[in-house]
């Protein structure tokens, strides 16, 4: 079509305001899909029931940037490009940004982060369950700014509640559910003199003890036994010698776990569970055996969960807690292949649920200093070396694309971290080394960064928040983080 | 599915090496059998293992060879050792020397000739020495092992 044409085609629509099936380009596979994505969205409407369950899943330092990353590597796994691939919960309705910021940190932490979650407030970094008036391991201001969690408050409606993790059940993030601390350091003893609080474990079981918590499922079994006490892999604890908090459990009833074989074999029928599968985190997916997958205990908290609270519902937070950790060890392929369980774990909680009467928010605490580099031709491994564009074709050409020091680079970088080019016995100097292909796609291949840092950093970046189900609705826009438990709370009492 | 084993602390260190692994009595695969797992000239730690934390087939053919690793050099336990830990992965800071660290999936002690030179945490070295297993613990340090290179000798790259 001449420039003429196309003028007086425009100018036509302008008058008779022809449909967007009348258009130049209406045949485009691009445009087709995408009305259909506009005739789904119109379809949809806001579910303003009660919410009996409410489900939120916490892919730990999963920003934007990190979740971009997953997709293309779930994508690629399934041999596209890896662009257009679309994770469960993707496939959302409702989306909003989340700003993450602590009340005293731009950059914020994860303890800050869960307990803006877990309780409708902004609080301090390394703080659970109390507000900004604590001072950081000064256990003498905790008394009077203790904040109720989501799990006290759905407990206290008559629903069950759990908490599920890979990391350890002490760590910042599943702690938030359910503990309230100066430190989120005090994960198995305290400093001495502090009798305000108890340690992190202490507080978990204490919360089983008090309903507060039916099941937990996660790592960090030595916070919970001695030093004296060996567990069921050969270890000892961390706790002062005699001191069992798993043998407490027991004694209140609670079904203990430790492999993937005893929650096979563990009543679903809201008997508490208390699964300990680690004595630290749990295992990387890509190493993972002998342990349940975040999805295998998704589904399995589901199910006892939905026994316990029976007609009431249920409330549990579900966290992939080394998606983080792969991230700080500046390790993208682990952090993708754990964001991928994540992404399996969610695709569960949908499916075992309703849409009609349970809430199910995704979201991610904060960000990473991760970052990504250009200009990739399509089909560029995301864990790999930056391929350039075909101007002929689609997909890339194959060649890497190089700096200006004529060496390749990958598509994925951290800001800063353990991969930084810099050296301590050069005062600090350095130079990128020679990365191949093969080097890159390795499981154990470090990103390189500018920054040193012996652990890479989060960042204070948007992270997105997505729901579906009842008043999912109300997640839209740009919201403080803490607004996702007044969306929840709201859900669960309308 | 196996689960993992682990072996018992024993003085102040314990290096998260395989427990297991000997029982088979089939015959021990040549090492020229893993020219495909060598990239670069020198194995991975995580090739001495199986997913169940066994000792792989390479590990074995390993027993009394001298061959090379490829990894990071951790910062050291104490000065003038003529030892080191090779981890898959860098480490800023010693993971053994403090109680709270968690340690890497993947190590090897190394034992040197000579006193050991640090390099930065951040850079990849390679490691040669003979490989041999058996529990030991270093008396200098305490350190508890399966599985070693001694005779060893570290380069960058």
């Amino acid at each position: 079509m001449t420039f003429k044409h196309t003028l007086a085609f425009l100018m036509t629509l302008s008058v008779t305001s022809a449909t967007a099936e009348e258009l130049p380009q209406a045949g485009n596979a691009w445009f087709k899909a995408a009305q259909d994505t506009l005739a789904e969205t119109l379809k949809q409407q806001p579910n303003t029931d009660t919410a009996k369950n409410v489900i939120i899943l916490i892919s730990d330092g999963n920003g934007v940037g990190s979740n971009y990353a997953t997709r293309l590597y779930s994508g690629q796994l399934e041999g596209g490009y890896g662009d257009d691939y679309v994770q469960p919960f993707e496939t959302f309705p409702n989306l909003a940004l989340v700003k993450t910021y602590n009340v005293n940190a731009q950059t914020p932490d994860s303890a800050g982060t869960g307990t803006a979650i877990m309780t409708g407030i902004k609080t301090n970094s390394g703080v659970l369950g109390v507000n900004e008036n604590v001072r950081r391991g000064d256990c003498t201001t905790i008394v009077g700014n203790e904040v109720a969690t989501l799990n006290e408050v759905m407990t206290d409606m008559g629903k069950a509640t759990g908490v599920v993790s890979t990391a350890r059940l002490t760590h910042a993030t599943p702690a938030s559910g359910y503990a309230h601390t100066v430190d989120r350091r005090f994960e198995y003893k305290l400093p001495e003199g502090c009798t305000q609080q108890a340690d992190i474990a202490t507080q978990l079981i204490d919360a089983m003890e008090a309903g507060t918590i039916d099941i937990a499922l996660g790592g960090g079994r030595r916070n919970f036994i001695g030093k004296d006490i060996t567990d069921e892999e050969g270890r000892k604890g961390k706790r002062a010698k005699g001191e069992n908090l798993i043998a407490r459990a027991e004694r209140l009833g609670v079904q203990y776990v430790w492999d993937d074989m005893g929650m096979a074999l563990a009543k679903t029928d809201g008997t508490p569970v208390l699964g300990l599968f680690e004595r630290s985190h749990m295992m990387y997916e890509t190493e993972r055996t002998g342990e349940p997958s975040l999805a295998e205990m998704t589904a399995f908290a589901i199910k006892a969960l939905s026994a316990k609270g029976g007609d009431q519902g249920f409330f549990l937070q579900v966290e992939a807690g080394r998606v983080d950790h792969a991230s700080h060890a500046s390790n993208a392929a682990r952090m993708v292949a754990d964001g991928k369980a994540f992404a399996d774990a969610v695709a569960m909680a949908d499916a075992l649920t309703d849409d009609g009467d349970t809430l199910i928010v995704v979201t991610a605490d904060h960000e990473h200093a991760v970052a990504f580099n250009g200009y990739c031709g399509r089909g560029t491994n995301i864990l790999g070396l930056c391929m350039e564009i075909d101007d002929a074709g689609v997909e890339h050409t194959g060649e890497p694309a190089l700096a200006k020091d004529g060496k390749p680079y990958t598509v994925i970088g951290y800001l800063n971290g353990p991969g930084s080019i810099l050296r301590k016995d050069r005062n600090w100097n350095g130079g990128r080394p020679d990365l191949t292909q093969e080097e890159a796609l390795d499981i154990d291949n470090v990103q390189q960064a500018l920054i040193p840092r012996s652990s890479e950093t989060h960042s204070g970046e948007d992270v997105a928040v997505y729901a579906k189900g009842p008043w999912a609705h109300l997640l839209e826009g740009t919201l403080e983080q803490n607004v996702i438990f007044h969306v929840m709370y709201h859900a669960a009492t309308q | 599915m196996k689960r993992r084993e682990f072996l018992l602390n024993s003085g102040g260190f314990a290096a998260c090496v395989p427990t297991v692994g000997w029982a088979d009595t089939s015959p021990v695969p040549k090492l020229e059998a893993f020219q495909s797992k060598m990239k670069h000239g020198a194995f991975r730690i995580r090739d001495l293992y199986n997913r169940d934390q066994s000792f792989s087939d390479l590990a074995l053919a390993c027993e009394g060879q001298r061959v090379t690793f490829r990894g990071y050099m951790t910062p050291p336990i104490k000065e003038e050792l003529a030892f080191f830990v090779l981890t898959n992965i860098p480490m800023a800071v010693c993971p053994f020397c403090e109680p709270d660290l968690d340690w890497p999936n993947d190590i090897l002690p190394i034992y040197t000739n000579r006193i050991v030179w640090p390099l930065p945490f951040n850079v990849r070295i390679t490691a040669t020495g003979v490989f041999a297993t058996g529990a030991f613990t270093d008396e200098e340090t305490g350190f508890y092992s399966l599985a070693r290179l001694v005779d060893a000798t570290y380069r960058e790259g």
